[in-house]
């Protein structure tokens, strides 16, 4: 690795959590939420808009310099000097102040690295606009000269990283993202490397909800810890897909010492500890992808319906290939047998469709193949993604280096060159 | 952040997980890249039979700049006393297209107590130190013993400034050939010289402003600190005879002069090492950030000018940039102004 | 406000508010085309260009007005006494230009020998009120000096206190 040079830097800055690493490596190096502290003498300063002179004067000294991120900002905005924000909002870069020191200090205190040495891929979300790009080259190349630059979508890295599932044959860049993370699950088709638009669907339900879910259980119940935490645990150790609610519910009630669990929350202080039972919400909590009216009552089409939609309203020539390579991206996509579950009930309604088809106009169906591709890289798959394609030898080759910049202005970064298949 | 920390973090936290592993997760194999400035690369990786042995490579590119100035019998002597659950590779071992291995075993660890964990974790992370430390140990050594040979003598005199004069210098160039460091030590100081290159013009002008800050601040509130000096594009005098291509418009040389008060031993001349060989680190780290606030100043200021052209449109917009209703009459009709 | 700014602002404003005087105005040339005539070559019918005029302050300092019948163009010339604001001065007029659409009067590519330019047309004047524009202009050049001098005192200041935290540990 070292005879080719210094790896290049891949960084996905997502709503909620920010990962950051080497290209080569199989996981990134830091992962923390994407959260900036600033001190709060010049916080305040921006707010009151009307004192601006106050604003620039405030800032003569090494306020721009006191500012903690991911984790650590956490714990010192808890304390009264440091405001807490979150510079992306919906997978958009909205503070462009905040991120620039965010990734100031990615740079020099976690990943330590002189960005003159090194490239950069950086990940956007799909339909970002183009101003979005021109505002993070201008960062990356005037702030920190980096010495390249690629900005990937992240549904295209999803799927990239998908090559690594042994159920995929042809490395293509076609394919269905579901990306469900904390906040919101997107449903991207991809052709070619292209984001197809128009087709993009979002389902307001995610990580957070089902913790959520799982937290509201608890307290009908009325267990002793019913905090946020408690319920995160539960959704990550716990909690499956089933194939059939009904007789899931029999299962339990027929077998329950095999079915129903117990969760041991410890505290910091180590003599308390509270035992919590573990029910139903093994396999309601993950449901809501399924058929979200048992949570919510403003959504309620479930997500196999959702990913036909999609692929119906994509270009007839692509679909069946967006049939064929449904890929699973982030956490929320983590519960077993998801990917299982998905696959089944899409065939289904597949296969309705088909069978309707066939009556009508009387012509046999050659079919169409329905493959939801699980693999284990799922929970970071948008950063191991990156991570695959940057190790590449040809890489640099799709990077703007900072001399393009120079001669071309920001405007060069709207149009990057697909990764062609390696 | 004001200084650059001198410790690797991520390498300090790998190490961390796995010497003071929490749950399964931290017992997995591992294989990991680093990075620590200046081309610096380290290899983390479990060996395949043993998930307990950790090979821990580094590689530099100016290892053999630094395997003249000794640096093997440097590292050594900082790791030995780790010796047991930390074995320096002998050199046929080492891992490929890497300079320095080491291999921590961390079923050795396992009885130790929780200090000499730590003292271990702390002593990994400055690897990238200890190897740039090998040189300066090795002028301020020859500082000592200059200063002791003319401890007594007449130092005005001719023929012991012409053998000062002769004094080799310690060439390092740490960033390849375009960048590098000078030692030059004497019987009464050590002149360290860095040269570095700015990739971009604001850069350069920062750059001048910046050390030429440095130049001033002894002058006027630190008065202990090491006297700095900056040249532009042509190499000090202590130095021409070892540099190479001079008078490149982007190239600027900086010196400090240590005393023989930053260089006592112990304490202080550890701090001292540590402290200047980052300096090239800080210098530019602190460029960028000012680069960096001078941006989040313009994006004020665009919005600030926004505000005044926008107040210029009749569709009345406030401060806030947002529209405020249109002015009605007291009849309740609007004023259509401006509009076409 | 130091005693000469005033009067060249002064000057400026009013020259501003005498040349921003603009009508509709189709083509003599193209048929059905309607363009800022100031920005086209116009060695034809050279009734449409007025005299440029240019108000200096000092060698540093100056504007260049040129007006024509359907726009007029305006190019600043920003102090700049070093290097410092030299290099300042374009960083600062790249970033504005790089965000020209927000605009609307700022023209991406500042004519040569200033360092930023406005095309000020009469679609302009029609949608947005007349003085403000100027204020505009006028604020901006203020503005401008303010900024860049700030800029440099934060510099030098920064530079100061990085020295001294650099340097400060080694005893």
């Amino acid at each position: 690795m070292a005879s080719m040079g210094t790896p290049a830097v891949v960084m996905d800055n997502g709503t909620g959590l920010t990962k950051l690493g080497f290209a080569g490596n199989d996981s990134p190096s830091f992962v923390f939420p994407t959260a900036i502290a600033t001190s709060s003498a010049s916080g305040k300063a921006t707010k009151s808009t009307t004192s601006k002179n106050s604003f620039l004067s405030s800032k003569r000294g090494l306020e721009d310099l006191d500012f903690y991120i991911g984790d650590e900002a956490l714990s010192a905005s808890a304390g009264p000097n440091y405001n807490l924000s979150y510079p992306v909002k919906h997978g958009q870069i909205e503070n462009w102040d905040h991120m620039e020191r965010l990734w100031e200090q990615s740079i020099f205190k976690y990943l330590r690295c002189e960005p003159e040495d090194h490239y950069f891929l950086l990940t956007e979300p799909p339909l970002n606009p183009p101003e979005n790009r021109e505002n993070t080259a201008e960062i990356m190349f005037e702030s920190f000269n980096c010495a390249g630059l690629y900005i990937a979508v992240q549904a295209v890295l999803a799927l990239a990283a998908s090559w690594t599932s042994s159920k995929v044959q042809d490395r293509s860049l076609t394919g269905t993202v579901i990306d469900s993370g904390d906040g919101v699950t997107h449903v991207i088709p991809v052709a070619e490397g292209y984001v197809i638009g128009t087709a993009i669907k979002n389902i307001p339900l995610a990580g957070r909800d089902i913790t959520s879910f799982i937290q509201s259980l608890l307290r009908d119940r009325g267990e002793p810890d019913t905090s946020l935490q408690t319920a995160e645990e539960i959704k990550q150790q716990f909690c499956y897909v089933c194939p059939d609610i009904v007789k899931e519910f029999s299962k339990f009630d027929n077998y329950p010492e095999e079915k129903f669990a117990q969760y041991i929350v410890e505290y910091a202080d180590r003599n308390k500890r509270n035992v919590v039972d573990v029910g139903y919400e093994r396999f309601l909590a993950p449901e809501i992808f399924f058929n979200p009216e048992i949570f919510s009552s403003d959504y309620l089409t479930p997500l196999p319906t959702v990913v036909d939609q999609v692929i119906q309203a994509s270009p007839i020539d692509v679909r069946k290939k967006l049939y064929k390579n449904i890929v699973l991206s982030g956490g929320s996509t983590m519960f077993k047998d998801f990917g299982r579950r998905l696959q089944r009930d899409l065939k289904s309604l597949v296969n309705e469709r088909i069978s309707l088809s066939e009556q009508l106009s009387g012509v046999k169906s050659t079919g169409v193949e329905v493959q939801v591709i699980s693999h284990k890289r799922q929970r970071n798959a948008v950063w191991f993604g990156g991570s695959l394609l940057a190790q590449t030898s040809e890489f640099k080759s799709y990077c703007y280096t900072k001399q393009d910049y120079d001669e071309y202005g920001p405007s060069i970064v709207r149009n990057f060159s697909l990764f062609s298949v390696p | 952040m004001l200084q650059i920390e001198q410790n690797n973090l991520l390498i300090k936290k790998t190490f961390t997980e796995k010497v003071f592993p929490k749950d399964e997760s931290s017992s997995k194999s591992l294989d990991r890249i680093v990075t620590d400035f200046d081309f610096t690369t380290y290899h983390l990786s479990t060996l395949n039979d043993n998930k307990d042995l950790i090979l821990f490579s580094i590689y530099l590119k100016f290892w053999n700049d630094l395997v003249k100035y000794g640096v093997e019998s440097y590292l050594t002597e900082k790791y030995e006393k780790f010796d047991g659950p930390v074995t320096i590779l002998p050199k046929s071992d080492v891992e490929m297209n890497y300079n320095y291995s080491l291999v921590v075993d961390l079923s050795q660890l396992q009885g130790a107590d929780e200090e000499t964990k730590q003292n271990l974790i702390e002593e990994l992370s400055f690897l990238k130190r200890h190897c740039m430390a090998a040189p300066f140990e090795k002028a301020f050594a020859r500082y000592d013993e200059l200063a002791q040979t003319y401890a007594n003598s007449n130092t005005y005199s001719e023929e012991i400034q012409a053998e000062l004069q002769k004094e080799d210098i310690l060439t390092i160039n740490y960033r390849g050939s375009d960048e590098s460091i000078y030692i030059k030590p004497s019987f009464d100081r050590v002149t360290v010289i860095f040269s570095t290159l700015f990739k971009d013009e604001t850069d350069k002008i920062f750059g001048k402003v910046f050390l030429q800050e440095f130049v001033d601040a002894r002058k006027r509130s630190v008065q202990t600190a090491p006297q700095v000096l900056y040249s532009h594009s042509e190499p000090p005098l202590d130095i021409q005879k070892a540099v190479r291509n001079t008078g490149d418009d982007n190239k600027g040389y900086v010196t400090f002069v240590l005393f023989p008060r930053h260089l006592v031993k112990g304490d202080r001349r550890d701090n001292c090492i540590s402290h200047i060989q980052f300096f090239r680190n800080y210098f530019h780290y602190h460029i960028k950030c000012s680069k960096a606030y001078m941006h989040s100043r313009m994006r004020f200021r665009v919005k600030e000018f926004l505000k005044i052209l926008n107040r210029a449109k009749p569709e009345n917009v406030d401060e806030e940039g947002k529209s405020i209703e249109t002015k009605k009459t007291a009849s309740g009709r609007r004023f259509d102004i401006g509009r076409v | 406000m130091s005693q000469s700014l005033k009067p060249y602002l002064t000057a400026v404003r009013s020259s501003l508010t005498a040349a921003i005087c603009l009508e509709d105005f189709s083509s003599q040339v193209i048929e059905r085309h309607n363009r800022p005539e100031i920005e086209v070559d116009n060695s034809h019918n050279p009734e449409l260009i007025l005299n440029p005029m240019v108000i200096a302050r000092n060698e540093n300092e100056k504007i260049l007005i040129e007006p024509s019948i359907n726009s007029v163009r305006i190019s600043i010339k920003i102090k700049q006494a070093d290097e410092i604001e030299q290099i300042l001065v374009h960083k600062f007029t790249r970033f504005l230009t790089s965000r020209a659409e927000n605009f609307f009067i700022l023209r991406r590519v500042p004519i040569k020998g200033y360092d930023i330019s406005f095309l000020v047309t009469n679609i302009h004047t029609e949608q947005m009120l007349k003085d403000k524009l100027v204020d505009f202009i006028i604020e901006f050049m203020e503005d401008v000096d303010k900024e860049i001098s700030e800029m440099k005192l934060f510099l030098n200041a920064r530079a100061r206190v990085i020295a001294e935290a650099y340097l400060t540990p080694f005893d």
